[in-house]
């Protein structure tokens, strides 16, 4: 981790990392991020943002530019997506995550978008990397499937090296030999990541296990785990989402997790995950 | 060339079938102000013997004909009905139309191309009315309106604080990626440099707004876009790629629109008068303003001829009001030049 100039957590850099988005602090509160897993059309868009907002999530997500496994698959709204963001940020005050693909679109993402999401297939795509890296915008940087700890954080460390000191991590999951769920959930990356960087994580139970029914534990043990927030798919016909239909959590569902999620955390009460060393 | 290309092309010149049909009915309402009929059966027995002369080979006369039926009776009707007439300076898709039509939806907009045109229709009684800028948060007083309004016997009817909100268009379908010129009024630009600098945007000046708007419309430009108002892109059918561009959040102009007949009341007055080029004198009118607690709004002076200044002294308070009443006949008694140039309302326009 030699490399690890600013990612990583030494007497140089003790202090934690704390990313600011509006009123929102990934670092120090607990920031659910909900919303659909792509921007489909304004209808759809701010009925679940008004939802996931009044169940009281923090921040919005939403995909526009979207990378598919095959190019037949919706490709996103591109940038009249961007424009439904933002005007669903407007109509409930929740700062919008969503995801950038193209180096060239980075500025174009950075007029609409609160935070850059990089997603777990460019993680190391280093040309975007260093693009994001200049923007004025947090960045959320999602775990490769296939990374270890030290290459998602070199990835981190490209960012942060080009002048941008605002990454947020997010496990998302990454390939096993199971199949039962869509990925392997790696909760352990959590304590993790905080032994070795002063970056906030999150964790993406919604992607990290593909199944619906597993979101809810997998969300609870990210924060008794000491993650710094969660970002769960939610869309409000789950049944009528154009992509990942399976782990679309509906609103409803959605608020029960947060009144567990709220339940925990006060029991957690002055709980510190700091590690001994 | 595909079928979606073709289909592209027909969708803008039916946009510049609209538009032309427009610009003739402006000059339409404006030829009734010089008839007294609508009816003149030799001016269109005139139009038809053109038509007839001039159809092409796709356009045959009976065609042609039938088209210029339809326009003339709509002509005929529009004279009947006596549009009112609100002059702007500018193309269609200015931020003075946008003023224009907020302040009376009613009214016809009709475009000129000079401040002093404005001026101008309206005293002649060619247009009712007129509306013009006279200052803007950042980019400061308007000098040739201004100048137009130290002489002007024009009366002062309305104001209109508009909310300058500047948004990037482009032609349909053009890839944001792509752009790299960006046409509009050097002013524009300039509001909206980081925007530009943000997105690696080369600023190229243009005479005004809405002009670039109707130039990338007609001329097509390839990695172009345009920084205009949102009035604009609906005028030319261009692409609203981000609203709001502007670098300051608050950008707002101030209008003034302008009649020959003073309004029937108000709560704001606007005055312009020149002083004896001695100690204290612009000091005493002022002081004449704060002796009666009379807000000022708006204090702005004008060089008129060498050495000599014309003041503009807006103020909260009605014309009726007894201070001001009495405000305004001792500072015309201190003036060497003073009109009150009206009382009227003002409106922001959000």
């Amino acid at each position: 981790m030699n490399a690890l100039r600013l990612a990583s957590l030494n007497e140089n850099h003790l202090a934690r990392t704390i990313v600011s988005v509006g009123d929102v602090r990934f670092g120090q509160d607990f920031v659910v991020i909900a919303g659909p897993c792509s921007v489909e059309s304004e209808e759809q868009t701010l009925k679940t943002a008004r939802e996931v907002k009044a169940a009281g999530a923090h921040m919005l997500r939403g995909g526009a530019f979207k990378p598919r496994t095959s190019p037949y698959d919706f490709q996103g709204l591109g940038l009249q997506g961007l424009k439904i963001l933002e005007k669903a940020r407007q109509a409930t005050g929740l700062p919008i995550v969503t995801e950038v693909t193209d180096p060239r679109d980075v500025s174009w993402v950075s007029e609409y978008a609160d935070v850059l999401q990089i997603g777990t297939r460019n993680m190391q795509n280093f040309s975007l990397l260093k693009e994001v890296g200049k923007a004025d915008r947090p960045v959320l940087l999602k775990r490769g499937m296939y990374s270890t700890l030290n290459e998602w954080l070199n990835c981190a460390e490209y960012i942060l090296a080009a002048g941008n000191p605002d990454v947020i991590l997010c496990e998302r999951g990454i390939r096993t030999f199971e199949t039962y769920t869509r990925n392997t959930l790696d909760l352990s990356i959590v304590p993790c990541v905080k032994e070795t960087s002063h970056l906030p994580v999150i964790v993406d139970p919604s992607h990290g296990t593909g199944r619906l029914s597993i979101i809810e534990p997998m969300s609870l043990a990210a924060m008794a785990a000491g993650a710094d927030g969660i970002m769960v798919e939610v869309h409000c016909r789950p049944a009528e989402a154009v992509c990942d239909r399976d782990q679309a959590m509906p609103p409803k569902m959605f608020g029960g997790l947060m009144k567990k999620l709220n339940l925990l955390r006060s029991s957690m009460g002055g709980f510190n995950h700091e590690f001994m060393h | 060339m595909t079928l979606k290309d073709i289909r592209k092309r027909i969708d803008a010149i039916d946009d510049r079938i609209l538009q032309l049909l427009q610009a003739r009915m402006e000059q339409v309402l404006m030829a009734s102000r010089h008839k007294k009929e609508v009816e003149d059966a030799q001016r269109e027995q005139e139009i038809f013997d053109r038509i007839r002369a001039g159809v092409t080979s796709l356009v045959e006369a009976e065609f042609g004909e039938k088209i210029f039926e339809l326009i003339i009776g709509e002509s005929k009707r529009l004279q009947n009905e006596g549009r009112r007439l609100m002059a702007f300076q500018g193309e269609h898709g200015a931020y003075g139309e946008e003023a224009s039509r907020a302040w009376d939806s009613e009214m016809v907009p009709f475009p000129c191309a000079t401040f002093e045109e404005v001026f101008e229709r309206v005293q002649a009684g060619l247009c009712d009315m007129g509306i013009v800028p006279v200052e803007n948060t950042w980019g400061g007083s308007v000098d040739r309106v201004n100048r137009l309004l130290i002489h002007t016997d024009l009366c002062v009817a309305g104001a209109a604080a508009l909310c300058i909100r500047h948004c990037l268009l482009a032609l349909p379908d053009t890839d944001h990626r792509e752009i790299r010129s960006v046409y509009s009024h050097p002013q524009a630009l300039s509001q909206c440099r980081r925007f530009l600098a943000r997105n690696h945007l080369d600023p190229v000046a243009y005479p005004d707004t809405a002009g670039a708007g109707r130039m990338l419309s007609e001329t097509r430009p390839k990695r172009s876009a345009v920084i205009a108002s949102r009035l604009c892109a609906d005028i030319y059918g261009l692409e609203i790629i981000k609203e709001n561009i502007q670098d300051m959040e608050k950008n707002i102009t101030r209008f003034l629109v302008l009649s020959r007949k003073p309004a029937q009341e108000g709560d704001k007055c606007s005055i312009v008068f020149a002083t004896e080029h001695k100690a204290g004198t612009l000091f005493n009118v002022l002081q004449v303003f704060a002796g009666k607690a009379i807000n000022l709004t708006r204090i702005e002076s004008i060089p008129n001829e060498p050495g000599d200044y014309a003041f503009f002294l807006d103020f909260e308070g009605s014309d009726r009001d007894p201070s001001v009443e009495k405000a305004l006949a001792q500072v015309q008694k201190m003036t060497t030049r003073f009109r009150l140039m009206g009382c009227y309302t003002e409106r922001r326009i959000p």
